[in-house]
């Protein structure tokens, strides 16, 4: 086992990280300030509880899962094709580490990086509207598992994207829409009967619903069952990120 | 002694072409060896191959004992690659170029320090250890590059064209430090266009051409006493003939024409072949001293070895 490699490789992911702040870590904050500001002032009260909870407190653990998402799907997807771009990728390839302490490496990298996310905006959400995780062991797994996953699912597509734009397709056309439809803004049980079968088919409102339930004691919901989802779903995307690697999949010619 | 890279009946191929053809090849440990061919020949495919770049359909390879498939990060640890083309790391200073390396080798942080400043330090890029390499010019890339092969101290260092768009007096330099550097018992493996660059440093030579090896040899048998210039005589009047005793000079002219071409001449020889000419009485107007390139050599070199 490399540690000492593995470490400079999540040492090196947060450095990048931080050489970016301005496009990572201020623009979700800012976004959220400002859902909470329209959602919070303007249109909040006129928003009825949903299922007994109130509509800012329904909307914090949502907005850090959007986040989340979002930090630990672009920070992988982004640094790994950035390495593929301009082939600094075979520094590490030429290096003694396994196909696993590379995937771990970048997969870590996002969590720090989701972690770091998530836990400003709860902060802000504490501030403002004075909600704080009922279960704090249960919201930083889901948090971690949820980064971790969306972070395999970054690298596989930092593997098969040949451009920078190729890159932006599935956070446009797969990951918003799952996010939005998954029960961010509202209750998906409210959204028409016939768009029910989707709601069952998506991922996202499996998660953001458990995430819900480990920060807000009044939310109802089969955290368990949906933990064990998300154990999953996370297994399957490290296995996939993994033997990507190991085959050299656009990695070694 | 040790083999510190063996090659045994390599192969590989991109689709219908084949890159590299069953080449088998032995470097022992401390030799310094030079891998030479045209563009496109398998130089590069082969030292990838050698690193974990770049899969392969056939054969195996170990470097100091370890299979490169099999055992890859033993292999890989023994190994300090500099590249063709540069591939630093964009988000770190030029120290922390070779801080990252010297971790992603497993070099503790405090070793990988003093490494690293002493890198720096021999390499004369201390100066620059805070800026991006974007900020550094062509010379220093190429001083960074070693650098960075051999702050994790390599057994067997590879090195893919290392003086190409280097200066005289950088490539000199460079030069220098890698004999240093073998003379200290480092393995070193080069590829170069420049013929000159192989004679002067390496003891070994192997040709490659279409992905297969046609010449390996000690350095010396392979180059020593060959011609390296063409030399260009003009003359007032056309030649008809060639005076006699200078046919074995690969001598070639026109009778159309005022010039004859020696390829196959020595310097040494250029007084007698004037001597006899003038015997003739062909008055010269000019002459012109051209270096081969590398391609006319490897051309004599390989016609010489595939039609004996």
């Amino acid at each position: 086992m490399n540690l000492i490699g593995f470490q400079t490789l999540v040492t090196r992911e947060i450095k990048r990280t931080f050489k970016i702040i301005n496009q990572v870590i201020w623009p979700p904050l800012i976004s959220t300030l400002l859902y909470l500001f329209i959602f919070g002032f303007s249109l909040g009260r006129r928003i009825q509880d949903i299922d007994g909870v109130p509509y800012l407190e329904f909307l914090i653990p949502g907005l850090i899962v959007m986040s989340v998402v979002e930090a630990s799907f672009s920070e992988s997807s982004a640094s790994l094709f950035q390495g593929r771009f301009t082939n600094s990728i075979q520094e590490l390839l030429v290096a003694p580490l396994s196909y696993l302490e590379m995937v771990l490496g970048y997969v870590v990298g996002s969590i720090l990086r989701g972690l770091i996310i998530g836990n400003l905006i709860m902060a802000l959400g504490w501030l403002i509207v004075g909600v704080s995780p009922a279960n704090w062991g249960l919201y930083l797994l889901f948090m971690v598992l949820i980064s971790a996953f969306f972070s395999c699912m970054g690298l596989v597509m930092g593997l098969v994207a040949e451009s920078w734009d190729q890159l932006s397709i599935p956070g446009t056309f797969v990951i918003t829409p799952l996010v939005f439809l998954g029960g961010v803004f509202n209750s998906p049980r409210l959204l028409p009967e016939n768009l029910q079968p989707f709601i069952n088919a998506n991922p996202l409102f499996y998660l953001i619903d458990g995430f819900r339930g480990s920060m807000l004691a009044e939310w109802k919901a089969p955290i368990m069952s949906e933990l064990f989802f998300l154990v999953l779903l996370t297994t399957f995307g490290l296995i996939l990120a993994m033997n990507l690697f190991r085959s050299g999949y656009k990695l070694r010619a | 002694m040790s083999i510190a890279l063996s090659i045994q009946s390599l192969v590989k191929r991109y689709g219908d072409f084949t890159a590299v053809d069953h080449l088998s090849l032995d470097v022992p440990e401390g030799e310094f060896f030079g891998f030479l061919g045209p563009n496109g020949a398998g130089k590069t495919t082969t030292i990838n191959a050698i690193v974990g770049l770049v899969t392969f359909q056939e054969g195996n390879i170990r470097v100091c004992g370890h299979d490169v498939a099999a055992d890859y990060r033993k292999a890989r640890a023994c190994i300090g690659l500099a590249p063709q083309e540069f591939n630093f790391d964009r988000y770190l200073t030029i120290r922390e170029v070779l801080l990252y390396t010297a971790g992603y080798f497993g070099v503790p942080a405090k070793e990988a320090k003093s490494r690293a400043d002493l890198m720096l330090r021999q390499f004369d890029l201390t100066s620059k250890r805070d800026v991006d390499y974007t900020k550094l010019s062509g010379g220093m890339k190429r001083r960074l590059s070693l650098a960075r092969a051999l702050v994790h101290q390599p057994r067997v260092l590879i090195l893919d064209e290392p003086t190409a768009g280097v200066d005289v007096e950088l490539r000199l330099e460079l030069w220098d430090a890698l004999s240093t550097l073998n003379r200290e018992g480092l393995t070193i493996i080069l590829t170069t266009h420049y013929l000159e660059e192989a004679q002067h440093l390496c003891k070994r030579i192997g040709i490659i051409n279409h992905g297969r090896l046609v010449a390996l040899d000690q350095t010396e048998s392979m180059i020593a006493g060959r011609s390296q210039e063409r030399i260009l005589l003009e003359f007032e009047a056309p030649v008809q003939a060639l005076p006699a005793g200078l046919e074995a000079l690969g001598a070639a002219w026109d009778p159309t024409t005022r010039t004859v071409t020696f390829s196959e001449a020595l310097a040494s020889d250029l007084p007698r072949i004037l001597g006899a000419f003038e015997g003739q009485g062909h008055r010269l107007t000019h002459v012109d001293v051209q270096r081969k390139t590398l391609q006319d050599v490897f051309l004599e070199l390989t016609a010489r070895r595939e039609n004996p």
